[in-house]
Formats: C-alpha cells, sequence, structure tokens
C-alpha cells in the first residue's frame, strides 16, 4: 500500500475508535435523541457517516449508494463498521479510484465530513447527559487493521476533566 | 519550503488546510453572540471550543518539533480566536513543509491533535444550527482545498446547498 493510502486507512481506523468512543455505554435511547428539531438524532447521524463513506466507496466500484434506514441503532452502527471495512480494503488492494478522485480529496470530502459526525455523535452525549470521559488520542491504541466495533479502551485517559458530570472519577 | 516531503507529510498538510477550510466556514459569519452560546451548564460555548482548537493545533505543533507541552488558553473576542485559529493553523503547516524533522509518525499526529480539531469543527457547525444560525452544505470533496492555504482567506468558488 503506498504512503498516501496508509495515512487514509489510519484516519478510517482512527474514525472507527472516535466513534466507538462516542457510543461506549451510551443510554439505552441515545440512538433516538434529539436535541431539537431540525438536528439530526445519533441514530440518522451514524446513517449519515455510512452515507458519506458509502458514496466515497462509489469511487471505487460505481454506482451509487443510499443506505436506508435501518430497524435498530445497533444495526445502523453496525453498518458503518462493515462500510470502513470495505473501504479499507479497496485502499488495502491498492484499487483505481474512478472519475478523477485523488486520495486528497477523499480526505478534505467524505472521509473528514465523517469525522466532523464523530464530534457531533459526542456532543450529543454531552446534551443527553451522558458525556464521554476526554484523553489523549495521541497515544490511544489506533491500528489500521482495527475497524469494526472492538475498540480499546483509552490508553491514557485524562486525569483532570473540568465539566465531569457529578461522581465521575478518573480511571 | 521542502519540495521533497513524504507522501504522508504532504497528506497530513492537505489534512490541516481541509481543517483551515471547514473550520473557517464554520465559525465565519455566525449569528451575533454566538461565541457565548451555551445549552446547559456542563457544555462548551463555540468560543471555548474554538480555544481549545487552536490549543490543540499549539499541541500538535509542539509535538512535531519534539518539545510537547499543553497549554489551557482563555478564550479571546470571537473574531481574535478566528485570527488565532488560522494562525496556530499557519504555525503548524510552516513546521511540516520545512526540512525540519517530524519527531512523532505522521499517523499520530493526525490521530491526536488533527482529528481532534476536526471533530471539533463538526460540534461548532452542529451548534450553529441548534443556535439558529446554521450553515449551508457543501460538497467539500469538490472544495478548492490546497496544502498551505490555511488563513482566513479560503476559496469562495464552492458547490453549496441548503
Amino acid at each position: 500500500m503506498d504512503d498516501r493510502r496508509k495515512l487514509l486507512n489510519h484516519f478510517l481506523a482512527a474514525l472507527a475508535y472516535r466513534t466507538q468512543k462516542a457510543l461506549r455505554d451510551a443510554p439505552e435511547d441515545f440512538g433516538s435523541f434529539r436535541v431539537i428539531e431540525g438536528v439530526r438524532t445519533p441514530a440518522e447521524l451514524v446513517r449519515h457517516m455510512a452515507s458519506v463513506l458509502g458514496y466515497a466507496r462509489t469511487f471505487f466500484v460505481g454506482g451509487h449508494y443510499r443506505p436506508e434506514a435501518l430497524a435498530s441503532f445497533d444495526e445502523e452502527i453496525e453498518r458503518f463498521h462493515e462500510m470502513l471495512g470495505l473501504l479499507a480494503q479497496h485502499l488495502r488492494n491498492g484499487d483505481a479510484l474512478l472519475e478523477g478522485m485523488t486520495e486528497e480529496r477523499l480526505l478534505q470530502g467524505p472521509f473528514s465530513d465523517a469525522m466532523t459526525h464523530a464530534g457531533q455523535l459526542a456532543l450529543l452525549r454531552r446534551l443527553a447527559g451522558a458525556p464521554v470521559a476526554p484523553e489523549n488520542f495521541i497515544v490511544a491504541e489506533i491500528k489500521e487493521e482495527r475497524l469494526g466495533p472492538d475498540q480499546p479502551r483509552p490508553a491514557s485517559p485524562d486525569k483532570i476533566w473540568p465539566e465531569a458530570p457529578k461522581g465521575w472519577t478518573s480511571e | 519550503m521542502n519540495t521533497d516531503l513524504t507522501d504522508k507529510r504532504s497528506l497530513l498538510r492537505h489534512t490541516v488546510a481541509t481543517l483551515a477550510y471547514r473550520g473557517g466556514k464554520a465559525v465565519t459569519n455566525a449569528p451575533e453572540g454566538f461565541d457565548q452560546f451555551r445549552l446547559n451548564e456542563g457544555t462548551r460555548t463555540p468560543g471555548q471550543i474554538l480555544a481549545h482548537i487552536g490549543d490543540l493545533l499549539d499541541w500538535g505543533l509542539s509535538i512535531a518539533s519534539g518539545q510537547q507541552k499543553w497549554h489551557d488558553s482563555k478564550p479571546l473576542a470571537w473574531n481574535d480566536e478566528i485570527a488565532r485559529f488560522h494562525a496556530t493553523l499557519e504555525a503548524f503547516d510552516a513546521y511540516l513543509a520545512s526540512d525540519e524533522p517530524l519527531h512523532a509518525p505522521e499517523e499520530k499526529l493526525f490521530q491526536g491533535p488533527v482529528a481532534d480539531a476536526l471533530t471539533h469543527v463538526g460540534q461548532i457547525a452542529m451548534l450553529r444550527r441548534i443556535a439558529g444560525g446554521p450553515m449551508k452544505g457543501e460538497n467539500y470533496y469538490r472544495a478548492e482545498i490546497e496544502a498551505g492555504r490555511v488563513g482566513a482567506d479560503q476559496s469562495s468558488r464552492r458547490v453549496e446547498f441548503d
């Protein structure tokens, strides 16, 4: 795999890690949490993330990708991770990009879109009253081959969390 | 500027330029008082988030240059914080573009400060929608984003939609 694709693959792994961090131990009904009308729920966000990654994949396989809503949040999450795996496989295989797409444009478009949405999931966790504890991401165990929902716990959780909910203690 | 950067380092610079473009869009033409918008206690205001992004970029530069340090800064006035955002991007990008060695792998610089900053840009965008001043959607893969273009003067030729 060439170096640019290695970094893109790492981008997808970081996306898997950060998305799972935002979803792990979420309240039971978090998938349907709607902060106000006009803002996506977590389930809608995860579907949208699968959609933008599926769109990215069409630049390897052609066609269109418009995912239907699934019955449960868990299924939406599963599909998102499947899409990460499929996309990463194209990168690893060295598959050609279609329609003039480049690695840079994949990064600035759908990949970065999905990363911004991972941040929104974390914000919604906070607004739903169940915020995610901070960590030092630079030492997080993010591995290129690890794209599924089974992501490791933080390697270096923050000891100080100024906005921590009542009762929080550092791990 | 080093014209013989590795592919990874060049792509990291492109990510920094993407952050400038997307971040610049998220903070430009925000509603009056948006920097102080707070949904509830325990959530950061957009001004605090943008200051945190600046701190992340300072941190990224310190890691890249081998002198890692973290500093929590107090938010500046909104326009000053926007100027700081672009100034920190420029400093970080200038180092990445130089002949100086990277003291951390590109992957680590990406997964830490750069990815963090991207997630926070997404949060500012969501807060704009909640605050009643949403940004237009955009097909970002077509955006005129180029390594080194990290200031406030981003391309106005955009493929936007409501």
